[in-house]
């Protein structure tokens, strides 16, 4: 588990991480969103102890990275996929990581195998393509076996195949039981990956929630009546909040479509439609995060 | 104080790039060429010599003067062991995994050691062979091995220039790019060039009490200081660099 508490960074003026707090459990993939520029990436580097925090924590299994004897056993990680030395081989690249933590060379050839590379053990990552240079960066992660993962956009540039085998990993270490954070700026991949997820928005928490709870918070009710009006009313008396659609329909929020329903047949107004839609996952990221978009362009 | 498994993947790094591989051999070639060359240069100088000049004739001195030019790969290959890791960017990756920064330093500067002490004996050794072969076949005078002035050269020369490749491993850390450390280095070190053409205390500064030209003064035993004092400031200014480049690198985002 990762436990992140009132973590903050400033660099001079400028706050990229302001009092952050959230939980990584175990067992799920956690989807760290946010648009670019948000911080994510700067809380990652902060839980694997690379950029020192002006305040504030982040520990891993109630630990800071630099109390961790051996931290690939604990925490593997994927920042930049492409930070390899070009003249290495994939090979001399896992071997000197799994030195730095006492592993064997032949969990090596393990990882190299369960991501596929093991053919291209012996060629210098310099030549690899984004895909083998994630695939490799994967490997890198779990060298140790960790229970705890963190991979930073590690579907971004990749082509349809990449995106489908990575989602598929990610779920599936996480099924094994181990805590899973990835971040990504788009809401459409955390909605195929992630099981929770931690929304942020110029360094500050906007969100952490189970993706359902994001759709059902959005979710309204469609109701279509030739009495519209005195149903409205008749249904903010009950506590909805009632908005009027394009062509007339009621837009209801904070009741259930039964007690719609059941309200219409007691007062015996007549519907036409009746009808829940959840929200969009992206609708309801938009929605979210539309005051802490830095760089957004302007709608 | 230094962990086994750091060390060897430290090695392993310095083993799979071809620039360090090839910086170390070229150490070692470059010095064998200069001590023949400077060997040739200094016999021919001999021939034509006046009787008293040929008594004044430094056979070591004369024909091992390449060194000068040597200590500048030395040094780059101490640069080389921690900007390889910041030009390619496996620094994030190298510290995600060691962790405790202290640790992953002092593995940076024992395979520092390691590999430059064995290239530095390589280097100084062969030099001494091929100046002294080249002036002795020439007709000119040369020293053996046993010479005291000699043995000096042979047991301390390479000791000088592990602690130059040392001073170049922490500017590697602190300036995190191989062009900057490189250029610093190159200049810190032959700056006592400068020195014959600078004024009173300056002079003293760059001739007598610069780390490198102390030291090497030191095994050659034409400092004026004692010879423990020349050979400390340079391991008193390693050490210092040593130190501050450990600060710096604790304290601040990898």
């Amino acid at each position: 588990m990762i436990k992140v508490t009132g973590l903050t960074k400033r660099y001079g003026d400028r706050t990229a991480v302001d009092d952050l707090s959230f939980t990584v459990p175990p067992g799920v993939v956690t989807g760290f969103l946010g648009p670019n520029g948000a911080g994510k990436s700067t809380t990652m580097r902060m839980i694997l102890g690379l950029d020192l925090p002006t305040s504030g924590t982040a520990t891993i299994g109630g630990r800071a990275h630099h109390e961790l004897p051996h931290p690939l056993r604990t925490i593997g990680s994927m920042l930049e996929a492409q930070a390899v030395h070009r003249q290495r081989t994939a090979y001399k690249h896992l071997l000197y990581l799994a030195q730095t933590n006492g592993l064997p060379a032949s969990r090596v050839d393990e990882v190299l195998g369960l991501v596929g590379l093991a053919d291209a053990a012996g060629r210098k990552a310099g030549g690899f393509s984004l895909g083998m240079s994630q695939r490799l960066g994967i490997a890198a992660a779990l060298l140790g076996d960790p229970p705890v993962l963190v991979l930073d956009e590690p579907v971004n540039g990749l082509d349809p195949e990449g995106v489908v085998w990575i989602r598929t990993f990610i779920r599936r270490l996480a099924a094994e039981g181990r805590t899973v954070l990835v971040s990504s700026h788009l809401m459409s991949e955390m909605a195929l990956t992630a099981d929770r997820l931690v929304i942020v928005g110029k360094g500050r928490l906007i969100a952490e929630a189970e993706i359902g709870e994001f759709t059902r918070a959005g979710a309204v009710v469609v109701v279509r009546t030739p009495e519209a009006a005195s149903f409205a009313r008749r249904l903010e008396r009950s506590g909805a909040h009632v908005g009027l659609g394009d062509e007339g329909e009621l837009l209801v929020t904070g009741m259930t479509a039964t007690d719609v329903g059941r309200l219409a047949w007691a007062e015996g107004v007549p519907l036409q439609e009746l009808a829940p839609r959840l929200a969009s996952l992206e609708e309801a990221f938009m929605e979210l995060t539309r005051d802490a978009v830095e760089y957004g362009v302007a709608r | 104080m230094i962990d086994a498994g750091v060390l060897r993947a430290e090695w392993t790094k310095f083993a799979s790039i071809r620039a360090t591989m090839v910086l170390s051999l070229a150490v070692v070639a470059v010095s064998g060429l200069f001590g023949w060359l400077f060997g040739n240069a200094s016999a021919s100088d001999y021939a034509t010599a006046t009787p008293q000049e040929r008594l004044e004739f430094q056979p070591l001195d004369m024909g091992t003067r390449g060194l000068f030019i040597v200590q500048l790969l030395i040094a780059a290959l101490g640069v080389l062991v921690a900007s390889s890791e910041y030009g390619s960017g496996t620094m994030r990756a190298t510290l995600a995994a060691v962790g405790r920064r202290g640790r992953l330093l002092a593995a940076k500067a024992g395979l520092t050691a390691l590999t430059a002490l064995p290239v530095s004996v390589a280097s100084v050794w062969l030099m001494f062979v091929t100046s002294q072969t080249t002036l002795a076949a020439n007709g000119a005078p040369a020293l053996m091995p046993g010479d005291p002035a000699a043995l000096r050269l042979l047991l301390l020369g390479p000791i000088v220039f592990t602690l130059l490749a040392l001073f170049g491993l922490a500017l590697g850390i602190l300036l995190r790019g191989t062009a900057a450390a490189v250029n610093i280095s190159t200049a810190f070190l032959l700056l006592p060039i400068l020195a014959s053409s600078t004024p009173g205390f300056l002079r003293d500064l760059l001739h007598t009490y610069w780390p490198n030209t102390a030291a090497f003064q030191a095994v050659s035993g034409t400092s004026p200081l004692p010879p423990v004092v020349a050979f400390g400031v340079l391991v008193g200014f390693v050490a210092v660099m040593l130190i501050t480049a450990f600060v710096q690198f604790k304290n601040r985002d990898a």
